[in-house]
């Protein structure tokens, strides 16, 4: 590896590190997730209001987590955590199907954003392992992702609370921050 | 999109709910008795504290939708199904029936497991349901058994760094006046307001040195803040932005008045609180938090520090989000 590719890296990701917003309703799963990612466990959680950030270095990058709380009058300050974001992990909880609706409509606002336009988005269909939890596909289809336009994208069946899935997912999100075609 | 900016459908719908919460028997956790819950099962019908939220967050929504009374926006149907169990005791009446004599129930500071527990035979497994009540199916019944399986069994995990908002602070820039000079003869002045690790800013104004922005800009307040800086720069197109000027904005007056006297919705047109002019801050004249109309607020006039010149007023209002 030469050393003008060395300095173009670490100029792209800031030394390899990656600024992540992790976002989804509420109870989507964001806080179980982030500490599953960042101690291997699963924590009791309690609602966000506010964030949780955490450290977790993973295929040699660190990741910046910011984990913030989804009830419906805070999403509006979301925002104020939009610059210099690499990635975005938007978090489903794939069996509280009544809410798939607003589930999209606040992904697809998100994707607006002036601020997330270099982001990537991966996209976590979470708890399944509940009764009833629609999978990858059906998933898709409900936040109507093939929408997505100009961005890469990618959607992972996970289940925090069983450790599944969450791995695999930071894998496609290394790999495509590392490639830098973001 | 912002919070309690809906039509008065909606309004009226939170004020219904409100009322409900109000009453003396939902003043208590419905599952560990804390005082002040400010969370709702909608679906079950009962007000529960943030911590019994959190296990009941964690049971799926095919068992419990949480919603909190606070920070959600309510659904007429949602709230009228709350009206409908008619409050804690109601719901308790049901849910805890055939609660067996001398049953320990959790208590407010119960550790995250046995709530867990509770709840779980309470609404899962529906234990203390008369039995022809009971709908559990097994497959339920079967989940229910790894209560503590999956969270470990060394306490107090919660609450792990979070970072808790204590309300919103809406910032109006109002305007600038006899700002100072970085292009030729005039600038090109926008506000950047920073508090901990957030960021808002104006719109850049086009060649004006008494700008007027009516601008509004929201930050969420964390438990722990500092000062609000506030910062107006000259935007530049070629070169890096040139500052105009800057000054610190003690938010405690507004914040700690607010909280010394409660809920502004029931209080009348007051002045709360007085930031006081001194030569260690940057403020114009004395700045006053009062409430009015129900909203608590705080006018604030700023001289710039560290530039030649350059007045700046805002409008605050602060938004406790009562956890």
């Amino acid at each position: 590896m030469g050393i003008v590719f060395t300095r173009l890296f670490s100029s792209l990701f800031g030394n390899r590190e990656a600024r992540i917003l992790v976002l989804g309703l509420d109870n989507a799963g964001k806080t179980t997730i982030l500490y599953r990612l960042q101690m291997g466990e699963v924590v009791s959680t309690i609602p966000t209001i506010g964030f949780n950030v955490e450290t977790v270095q993973y295929n040699n990058i660190k990741f910046q987590v910011w984990d913030l709380g989804g009830q419906t009058s805070i999403r509006p300050y979301w925002r104020c955590y939009f610059p210099n974001t690499q990635a975005i992990i938007y978090v489903v909880d794939s069996s509280d199907t009544d809410r798939l609706v607003t589930a999209k409509e606040e992904f697809h606002a998100i994707l607006e954003e002036d601020e997330l336009k270099g982001a990537v988005v991966l996209v976590y269909a979470n708890k399944q392992d509940l009764p009833g939890a629609l999978d990858d596909a059906a998933i898709t289809e409900s936040l109507e992702l093939h929408k997505i336009k100009s961005r890469q994208w990618a959607i992972f069946k996970t289940s925090a609370i069983k450790g599944e899935g969450l791995f695999e997912g930071l894998d496609w999100l290394s790999n495509t921050l590392k490639s830098g075609s973001s | 999109m912002s919070a309690g900016h809906g039509d008065t459908g909606a309004s009226a719908t939170m004020a219904k709910l409100k009322e409900l919460l109000h009453r003396s028997e939902n003043r208590i956790c419905a599952d560990c008795s804390a005082p002040d819950p400010k969370w709702a099962s909608a679906n079950i019908g009962v007000f529960i504290c943030v911590k019994c939220s959190g296990v009941h967050r964690s049971l799926g929504t095919h068992i419990s939708k949480v919603l909190s009374a606070t920070l959600d926006k309510w659904t007429e149907n949602e709230v009228e199904s709350m009206i409908e169990v008619g409050g804690n005791s109601n719901a308790n009446s049901i849910y805890e029936a055939f609660l067996p004599e001398g049953y320990q129930k959790p208590h407010p500071d119960s550790s995250p497991e046995e709530r867990e527990k509770f709840i779980r035979l309470k609404y899962e497994l529906q234990e203390f349901l008369k039995p022809s009540l009971r709908i559990v199916s097994h497959q339920t019944s079967d989940s229910g058994k790894h209560a503590g399986g999956a969270s470990h069994s060394d306490g107090s995990k919660s609450e792990i760094g979070m970072i808790e908002f204590i309300g919103i602070l809406n910032v109006k820039v109002i305007g600038g006046t006899n700002l100072a000079i970085r292009d030729m003869s005039s600038s090109d002045p926008y506000v950047v307001l920073t508090l901990g690790h957030q960021k808002a800013q104006t719109s850049v104004i086009k060649g004006n040195l008494n700008p007027v922005w009516n601008e509004e800009l929201k930050l969420s307040v964390p438990r722990q803040y500092g000062p609000l800086k506030l910062q107006v720069f000259d935007h530049d197109m070629v070169s890096k932005d040139d500052l105009m000027g800057e000054a610190e904005i003690d938010l405690q007056t507004m914040i700690n008045a607010a909280a010394a006297f409660g809920d502004p919705e029931l209080l009348g047109d007051i002045q709360i609180g007085r930031w006081l002019k001194s030569d260690d801050n940057a403020l114009v004249r004395d700045s006053a938090a009062v409430v009015a109309g129900g909203k608590v607020k705080q006018g604030v006039g700023l001289k710039l520090q560290h530039t030649e010149s350059g007045e700046l007023e805002l409008e605050m209002e602060w938004m406790p989000l009562n956890m």
